[in-house]
């Protein structure tokens, strides 16, 4: 897609009202009309190998997607009242996010912390935190995803299984996700953001660990949450979000293999999160394109037995990338219109994101506006009633066909490369979203991409009222204090232990499995920062500040 | 022209995008950086290419500045202005560290520009702050560039 020229206004008097083109988002010109030249034999049912149109044979007619708000905000306590919030008003999940420290495995009095505690999360520093979290919620009946990354994920699963032993909940029972994947959770896979605080290599490792140990310990929790949808904010279109994604999943894939698990014993428990951005049918062709890739790769790469390893089980994020600042109203029908494409994709669970994003993190009242735009799709729209309603669509077919080709031809090419892992650390990952973010930026601009109320009809009069979420600057202060305090207060000497016992562990036995170590460690009150800082230690890692 | 101080992103300057009518945005000097945590860097990452594109000379020092890496790094580039994008909340905290550097090592030579996702509420309070543009999400590159072009030439 070249940037063009001029700029062009719809001229609705004389001319009519015209597109700028007729390509898609990532580029790909639609025909003026698709035909039954287009397709080709028959369409398998839904919940048939390779799950074209669905990886169930009833899908939404036996149990509709999870809805799954983000959330999480300040401290643990905070964080639970907002999660009852959300439950009470019909929220089937919880989807749970920590604060930027914690993701970066930085205690809260660590000097980089200082402005970001407890604003784009939920603090979660110590054991306590995780009681106050998840206060009267049932870990083994509410699904709960916990959206962090190795290495914090391994702390994290530690906080969770603790606590779980704690109030007599059998890990069997555990029913949830931990999102788990370095490399696409953070803000999807740009060097500088991912590199900076802990090697990537290791990170992977820890990674595998974790899942390795919840599938021993935890039958029915998934293991790994491959983000496609971070990879897709970064600006890259629909078939790198897909390649990008599934060559990521394969190499954890190969990971845990090398390891000595047996296919089906983990694959059922990896999913995946994608993004429904605004190119409706392109978008609902993806997502139809990655069920049958993934079906296959499972089956005739990894020779997968069971059905289940070869589904591609994906929740969805409506995309925050089209959402305007201007006009903000407007994003409620953009994510009306995204929440819709997914359920017409057949996902498993959705995420809508709030109109206020483009401002702030969601109030309680965005919050309640994204349950009720799932509510309205899936109860008053009928799309539900009827398994993949596109399917046999000459456009949705011919589309899923040509996405399919084309994210195979740039799998392929990762593949050549040495996988995802390997392109990521030489840059070549970075390259591919640079450029796709130059490009985005020129569309936006040149009005290739039209935004209403950005780049087309614009009103300059537009003064955007709007409430938005407020932080509060002493209750970081305060924050800050309280890490300060459980450090100086507790016995320091089971701390010490457990933290030299990890490092001795990480830097004697490489391989071995860090899990137990750190549930010691959180055990003996060790903080998130120092944990990882143990094993930065024995790894030979400088994080900045250190 | 664009450079990196440190280990920053993006360094292809292909010509590809470049078009004939852009406005010029002389020959100032800008270090653009993100403070904090918070790694949402596709708004700087395109700004950066767009302030090169249009003449001016851009030096990118990413992501995870403190305010006093910031600053260092204006100092050492001789920059005439500063810019940071913001996206979780974090602005105000941020900026106010900043400026009061800025101040307290009488640095007030160097400007400061914002941009990213910025409440309508807090514009006065950056301004007050001295913040002489802030640019939040869906500004057109030509409102960029002649915005900011306009106010070096006015604080010069």
């Amino acid at each position: 897609m070249n940037p063009s020229k001029t700029k062009t206004t719809p001229s609705t008097y004389l001319e009519g009202e015209r597109l700028p083109h007729f390509k898609s988002l990532s580029g790909r010109e639609y025909k003026e009309v698709y035909t039954s030249e287009d397709v080709r034999g028959e369409l398998e049912l839904p919940g048939v190998y390779p799950f074209t149109r669905g990886i169930h044979k009833d899908m939404y007619r036996g149990r509709l997607w999870t809805r799954r708000q983000q959330s999480g905000y300040r401290s643990g306590k905070e964080s639970n009242e907002r999660i009852k919030y959300l439950l009470s008003v019909g929220q089937t999940g919880i989807n749970m996010d920590p604060d930027l420290p914690t993701h970066l495995a930085l205690d809260p009095d660590n000097p980089l912390a200082q402005g970001d505690v407890g604003l784009q999360g939920s603090s979660l520093v110590i054991y306590e935190d995780m009681v106050d979290l998840y206060r009267d919620i049932p870990l083994d009946r509410v699904s709960n995803t916990m959206i962090v990354e190795a290495p914090t994920s391994a702390v994290i699963i530690a906080q969770y299984l603790l606590l779980a032993r704690e109030r007599g909940t059998p890990w069997k029972n555990l029913i949830g996700t931990i999102m788990n994947c370095p490399l696409s959770q953070f803000v999807g896979p740009t060097f500088q953001s991912i590199t900076t605080f802990f090697p990537v290599e290791h990170a992977v490792k820890i990674a595998l660990d974790v899942m390795e140990y919840m599938i021993q310990h935890s039958p029915k929790w998934n293991i790994v949450n491959i983000n496609a949808y971070n990879i897709r904010e970064t600006g890259v279109n629909a078939v790198q979000e897909a390649a990008f994604s599934l060559a990521l999943a394969q190499d954890y894939v190969r990971g845990l293999v090398e390891r000595g698990l047996a296919v089906d014993t983990f694959a059922p428990r990896i999913g995946f999160f994608s993004a429904v951005h605004m190119d409706v049918f392109e978008e609902i062709a993806k997502l139809r394109a990655m069920r049958r890739i993934w079906a296959r790769i499972m089956k005739e790469k990894f020779k997968a037995q069971n059905e289940r390893s070869m589904w591609f089980r994906t929740a969805c994020q409506t995309s925050a990338l089209p959402l305007t600042a201007q006009e903000p109203l407007n994003n409620i029908v953009r994510a009306g219109i995204q929440t819709l494409a997914a359920v017409l994709a057949g996902v498993q669970s959705i995420h809508t994101t709030g109109y206020d994003e483009a401002y702030s993190l969601p109030t309680e009242e965005s919050h309640k506006l994204s349950i009720r735009t799932q509510q309205i799709v899936a109860y008053e729209t009928g799309v539900t009633k009827s398994v993949d309603p596109l399917g046999g669509s000459y456009l949705v077919e011919r589309l899923t066909d040509e996405l399919e080709s084309e994210i195979w031809e740039l799998l392929n090419v990762i593949e050549d490369r040495g996988g995802f892992v390997q392109c990521f650390l030489d840059r070549w990952v970075e390259d591919q979203i640079t450029e796709m973010r130059y490009q985005m930026g020129d569309d936006m601009n040149s009005g290739q991409q039209p935004i209403v109320g950005v780049n087309l009809f614009r009103d300059a009069s537009d003064s955007t009222e709007i409430r938005i979420f407020r932080h509060s600057d002493q209750w970081q202060q305060q924050r800050i204090k309280e890490i300060i305090d459980h450090k100086k207060n507790r016995a320091q000497e089971p701390v010490k232990r457990a933290l030299d016992a990890l490092e001795r562990q990480t830097r004697k036995k490489p391989q071995e499995n860090c899990i137990e170590p750190i549930m010691k460690a959180v055990e003996a009150r060790s903080t998130v920062g120092e944990i990882m800082d143990a094993i930065r230690k024995a790894i030979d890692f400088k994080r900045p500040g250190m | 022209m664009l450079q990196k101080p440190s280990a920053g992103v993006p360094d292809r300057d292909s010509g590809d995008h470049k078009e004939n009518k852009m406005p010029k945005g002389g020959t100032y000097r800008i270090l653009l950086g993100k403070m904090g945590l918070d790694a949402h860097d596709n708004g700087i990452v395109i700004i950066a290419k767009w302030l090169a594109d249009a003449g001016f000379e851009v030096v990118y020092a990413g992501i995870y500045n403190t305010p006093e890496s910031l600053l260092q790094s204006a100092l050492q580039e001789g920059v005439d202005a500063i810019g940071c994008s913001f996206l979780g909340g974090e602005h105000l905290f941020y900026v106010r560290k900043l400026t009061e550097l800025l101040r307290t090592r009488q640095m007030n030579r160097i400007k400061l520009i914002v941009g990213g996702v910025i409440p309508p509420e807090d514009v006065d309070a950056l301004k007050g702050l001295g913040v002489g543009c802030i640019f939040t999400p869906g500004t057109m590159r030509d409102t960029v560039i002649e915005q900011l072009t306009d106010y070096l030439k006015k604080s010069e």
